[in-house]
C-alpha cells in the first residue's frame, strides 16, 4: 500500500495551504504554454505536460525585485533597505531537474555573502516535484548524472499511476512534515507508478572530458568556439530560461527625487553584459560569451561550488531561435 | 532543389569571390534545422533546403556579426520573405547590395514553428506571411534555385494573424489595452525579439542607453511595455512581418500581431509596402521639404 493524492485530495490540499497562508504555485497553461505560476484552484493546475517553460527560480528569485527606495533631498540621500517578502511557498509539480538547481542556486546566494533576498524565499519553500512520464528530444537530464525521478532537492517526490494520482514519497523533514500535517487528504491505496521517461543520450558525452578540457584556459584560442557560436543572435532566451543562470542587475529607476534600487535578472550572453565604464569590453565577441556561459555551467559551478551547473532540463534547446544545441557542444568537448 | 542549390554554392565558393555561403543545414541529430555557414567547396552538401527553414538569415549580414564580415564577401541563401528584410537593409544603408550575393530559393512555404512539423505542410502550421506571400518566386536575387511557384496570394492579407487583427479593432481601447498589457506582463526582457530581427541592426540600443535610462529595463508590466512599444515604433514602415520575433519569444507574445498592424497603417497612409524596392527609403525615416502635410513643416 501506498500514499496517494489524488485530485480531491489536491483541491482540498490547496484550500488548507491557502487557509494556513502559503502561496501555492503549479504548472498552469499561460499564453498557450505550460509555465509555473501562482493558482488557486485546482483546475488550473496543467497535469500534462513535458516541462514548464520557465524554470522554477523565479519564485524565490524574482525576475525583477526592488531592493531599497531613495529619497533624494536638497542636501541629503536617504536610502533604505527594503526586506524581501519571502511567504512560505509550495511549488507543486517541480520537474525533478528543477528541483536539483535549487542547490546549485543556492551555493551562489550563500558563498561570499548571504544574499537573504533568495535565502529567506528558499527557505520557506516546500518543492513538490512530479517524476517525468514523459519528454522531449530536448530533455537530456540523464547525460548530466540525472534521472527523471530523481529526488535530490525536491521535499516531496510524485509519481503519477495509473489511476490518474500520484504515490507521495516524503524526501525530506520538510516533506514529512507537510504529509503529516495534511495526511487526512491523502489516501492509502495499491496503485502502481507508471513508468519513468527516459531521455534519449543524444551522442557521445563524457563530463569529466568536458570538465577536464575546461580545466585550463588552453582552449580559450580555440577556433572551435567561433565555429560552433557563429550563429548565436546573442539573446537572453537560454539564460532567462535555465535553472541555474543566476546573474542580476542592479539599477536606480525613478525620477531625480525617488527612486528604487532594481535587483533584475541579466544575461552573459548579451553584449553590453561585461561592458566596463571605460568602453573597454573583455568579452567582446558572442564567441567569448558563449564560451562564458559553457564553463559556467561545466567548470565554474563544479570547481567554485561542487554543484551541478547544468541539470539537462533542455530548456535552452528548445528556446534557442537558432537551435545552438548546447549537447552539441558537450559532445564536441567530450571528443 | 538541394542538389542544385549545393551545385550553386560549390560554383561560387570555387570561384574565389565568395568567401561564405549563409545557408540552412541539419542539427547533429538531423532533427531540426539550424543555420550553418559553409566556407569550403567540399562542405556544402552540408547545405538543405525544405519547409522547415523558417529563420530568416539575412540578420547575419547586418554589422552586429563582425567575425562573419570579416570572412570576406557572402551569399545567402534567402526565400523572398527574407530578401524582403535584405532590401531594406539595402535600402538604408546597412548592407551594400554589390557585397552580397542573393541565392533566391522559390519557396512554397514553411512552418511557423519547427516543433510544429509533423512531416506535412499544411495550411494551419504556416505563418500568415505564406499565406499571404507574393514572393514565392523571389524578388531580387543573383541566382535563383529551384522551380517557379505558381500562386497567387489573396487580394486583401488573409490568414488568422488579419483576422484577428481585424476583430481586435472592432474592440473598445480599454479591450486593447488590457489585451496587451496581459501578454507584455509575461515578457522577461530577454531581447530575443531584438536579436533576431535583422531591422534591429542598432549596436547600442535605445533600452541599452542608461546616462539616462531612457525605458525601464526592470520586467514590470511598465519596463515591459514601454519596450515593447518602443520597439515597434521603430519597425513602423520598416517591417516586413517575416515573424522571426515572434518565433523567438520564448512567452509566445503575438508581435507579429502588432508589427503587421503597423505595417498595414502604413500601407494605408503612405502606400507603401517594406522590402519590395532597394531605393526608397520607409516613409518614416524620410523628411521632405515639399511634404504636403501641414504638421510636419
Amino acid at each position: 500500500m501506498a500514499l496517494i493524492l489524488n485530485k480531491t485530495g489536491l483541491d482540498r490540499l490547496i484550500h488548507f495551504l491557502g487557509n494556513d497562508g502559503y502561496n501555492f504555485a503549479a504548472p498552469v497553461m499561460d499564453g498557450g504554454k505550460v509555465r509555473y505560476k501562482h493558482v488557486e484552484l485546482v483546475e488550473e493546475v496543467e497535469t500534462d505536460y513535458v516541462i514548464p517553460a520557465n524554470s522554477a527560480k523565479e519564485f524565490f528569485f524574482p525576475q525583477t525585485e526592488t531592493i531599497a527606495e531613495i529619497e533624494i533631498g536638497k542636501t541629503n540621500v536617504e536610502l533604505t533597505p527594503v526586506e524581501p517578502n519571502a511567504p512560505r511557498t509550495v511549488i507543486f509539480g517541480v520537474r525533478p531537474c528543477d528541483a536539483v538547481s535549487f542547490a546549485s542556486l543556492r551555493a551562489v546566494f550563500t558563498w561570499d555573502f548571504i544574499d537573504e533576498s533568495y535565502t529567506k524565499r528558499a527557505d520557506n519553500g516546500v518543492i513538490i516535484s512530479i517524476a517525468c512520464t514523459q519528454g522531449d528530444d530536448s530533455c537530456f537530464c540523464t547525460s548530466v548524472g540525472l534521472t527523471p525521478d530523481a529526488t535530490e532537492g525536491s521535499d516531496i517526490l510524485l509519481r503519477e499511476t495509473d489511476k490518474d494520482d500520484y504515490i507521495i514519497e516524503a524526501v525530506t523533514e520538510r516533506g514529512k512534515e507537510l504529509v503529516d500535517t495534511y495526511k487526512e487528504l491523502f489516501i492509502e491505496a495499491d496503485h502502481k507508478a507508471k513508468p519513468i521517461f527516459s531521455p534519449a543520450i543524444p551522442g557521445e558525452i563524457d563530463l569529466e572530458k568536458v570538465a577536464a578540457k575546461l580545466a585550463t584556459t588552453d582552449h580559450y584560442g580555440d577556433p572551435i568556439w567561433p565555429e560552433l557560436t557563429r550563429k548565436c543572435v546573442g539573446c537572453g532566451a537560454c539564460t532567462f530560461s535555465c535553472p541555474t543562470c543566476h546573474c542580476f542587475d542592479i539599477t536606480d529607476e525613478g525620477t531625480a527625487f525617488h527612486s528604487e534600487r532594481k535587483k533584475n535578472w541579466d544575461a552573459c550572453q548579451i553584449d553590453n553584459f561585461t561592458l566596463h565604464a571605460s568602453g573597454h569590453n573583455p568579452r567582446d565577441t558572442q564567441a567569448k560569451r558563449w564560451r562564458n556561459r559553457f564553463m559556467c555551467k561545466f567548470h565554474i559551478y563544479q570547481t567554485k561550488w561542487d554543484q551541478k551547473g547544468c541539470v539537462g532540463c533542455g530548456r535552452c534547446i528548445r528556446v534557442c531561435p537558432v537551435r545552438l544545441d548546447i549537447t552539441e557542444v558537450m559532445e564536441e568537448f567530450s571528443k | 532543389m538541394e542538389d542544385q542549390l549545393r551545385e550553386k554554392a560549390k560554383e561560387l565558393l570555387e570561384g574565389g569571390e565568395i568567401k561564405v555561403v549563409i545557408g540552412y543545414g541539419w542539427n547533429n541529430r538531423k532533427t531540426r534545422i539550424t543555420p550553418v555557414f559553409i566556407t569550403k567547396a567540399e562542405d556544402v552538401d552540408k547545405l538543405v533546403f525544405n519547409a522547415l527553414c523558417v529563420n530568416n538569415l539575412s540578420i547575419y549580414l547586418t554589422r552586429k556579426y563582425k567575425d562573419i564580415q570579416a570572412m570576406g564577401k557572402p551569399a545567402i541563401v534567402a526565400k523572398g520573405c527574407d530578401i524582403k528584410n535584405i532590401v531594406v537593409c539595402i535600402s538604408e544603408g546597412q548592407v551594400e547590395r554589390d557585397n552580397v550575393h542573393i541565392i533566391g530559393m522559390t519557396c512554397s512555404g514553411v512552418v511557423y514553428k519547427q516543433e510544429l512539423w509533423q512531416g506535412e505542410l499544411k495550411d494551419n502550421i504556416m505563418p500568415s506571411k505564406c499565406h499571404n506571400c507574393d514572393v514565392r518566386n523571389p524578388h531580387i536575387t543573383d541566382s535563383v534555385i529551384g522551380d517557379p511557384v505558381d500562386f497567387t496570394p489573396p487580394e486583401e492579407p488573409a490568414g488568422m494573424l488579419f483576422d484577428k487583427i481585424r476583430e481586435f479593432d472592432s474592440k473598445p481601447a480599454s479591450d486593447r489595452w488590457e489585451f496587451w498589457n496581459e501578454h507584455f506582463t509575461r515578457c522577461v526582457k530577454c531581447y530575443a525579439c531584438r536579436q533576431v530581427c535583422t531591422l534591429c541592426y542598432c549596436e547600442r540600443c535605445i533600452t541599452d542607453k542608461n546616462q539616462p535610462q531612457w525605458i525601464e529595463t526592470s520586467a514590470h508590466p511598465r519596463g515591459n511595455m514601454a519596450w515593447n512599444l518602443i520597439r515597434a515604433q521603430h519597425l513602423a514602415g520598416r517591417c516586413t512581418q517575416c515573424g522571426e520575433c515572434e518565433r523567438a519569444c520564448p512567452v509566445n507574445i503575438p508581435l507579429n500581431m502588432v508589427n503587421s498592424k503597423l505595417a498595414l497603417t502604413v500601407k494605408e497612409s503612405f502606400g507603401y509596402r517594406a522590402g519590395y524596392d532597394t531605393e526608397e527609403h520607409p516613409p518614416m525615416i524620410v523628411y521632405k521639404p515639399e511634404d504636403e502635410e501641414d504638421f510636419i513643416r
